[in-house]
């Protein structure tokens, strides 16, 4: 995997609006695969998703990213009304024994980042999270006492993490089904 | 405990040298034993005797700090919430918080449960302990 961004902006529209980007290297063929979501039309390279049923399981699972713990929380932070929420895969690297990317989630104009998190495969335990050695960075809080309480609020939200890393999972799957690998 | 410095601000002045002097420095050098109040020996001021009695009090909450700790560590603690700010760890930073401009970005070799308990025993330790004793002493707040 070497891109994962999904958001739902509504920034100067009437309503919001899905925007999904993936892209995969098929390591056996180094093949790309660039998987777009328009809010309108799925395509894989350029062409329209195959089946319709896919691409409706895909957003699915992509709008329950959107709803993350983590996303929430941001909302707390931000006193505009919202226009926009994100969550995407950064600095991803990619191993023998897995892959470790950084977790972006976005509110508005707020973020917070943490990695690495080993993504795929996915760790056993989702308490692992709060284990190992972390980079988080954020620009949603203005002290140090709330950059604390943030800290705890990504271990109380560890299961989520460990259901958003699982989602992304699935949806991977979905789509390398999609193009039969 | 090796030694530790703290900066605090107080309301009825202490007079070091003569000076009224409301903004102190507490200080335990790493070769002593002593406290020392703005690098003035605290024996030496007019409370010196009282500095004494609580000293060993004083110094035995830093331990309990340090207790949390097996090898040689230093730690920064920021005045306003007694949170750490930085944990080094035989000179190496094993946590460490940076803010720049609107970002704040923590760095950490621990994992973040455990520097939650860190955080959780030096901000009580402080709050509950050093605080308290040090305003009874005349050299905080």
């Amino acid at each position: 995997m070497a891109k994962f961004k999904v958001d739902k902006n509504s920034e100067g529209l009437l309503t919001p609006v899905l925007n999904f980007e993936a892209e995969i290297i098929v390591p056996e063929t180094y093949k790309s695969f660039t998987f777009i979501y328009n809010g309108k039309q799925f395509t894989v390279n350029g062409s329209e998703l195959k089946p319709d049923y896919l691409a409706f399981e895909i957003r699915l699972k992509l709008e329950s990213l959107l709803s993350s713990s983590l996303i929430m929380e941001l909302s707390k932070h931000s006193r505009k009304t919202e226009y926009l929420r994100g969550f995407s895969l950064r600095k991803i690297s990619v191993y023998a024994e897995g892959t470790l990317a950084n977790l972006r989630y976005v509110y508005n104009d707020k973020f917070l980042e943490f990695g690495s998190v080993l993504v795929i495969p996915p760790y056993k335990d989702w308490s692992k999270l709060c284990k190992v050695p972390l980079t988080i960075k954020t620009d949603a809080v203005s002290n140090v006492k709330s950059l604390y309480e943030l800290l705890t609020e990504i271990c109380r939200s560890a299961v989520t993490v460990y259901t958003n890393v699982n989602t992304v999972n699935e949806i991977l799957k979905i789509l390398l089904q999609s193009i039969r690998v | 405990m090796q030694s530790f410095f703290m900066e605090t601000r107080v309301k009825q002045p202490i007079y070091i040298n003569g000076v009224p002097t409301y903004d102190l420095y507490l200080e335990k050098y790493p070769d002593k034993e002593d406290l020392y109040i703005n690098s003035v020996l605290a024996t030496e001021l007019p409370a010196g005797d009282y500095y004494e009695f609580i000293k060993p009090t004083l110094f035995g909450y830093f331990d309990e700090i340090c207790q949390l700790f097996n090898d040689n560590t230093e730690i920064e603690i920021q005045h306003e919430t007694y949170l750490p700010l930085s944990i080094q760890v035989n000179g190496k930073y094993v946590f460490k918080i940076e803010h720049e401009s609107t970002i704040f970005t923590v760095d950490t070799e621990l994992g973040l449960s455990e520097i939650r308990n860190i955080s959780n025993k030096i901000e009580n330790v402080f709050k509950f302990k050093i605080i308290p004793l040090l305003k009874r002493a005349g050299l905080y707040g």
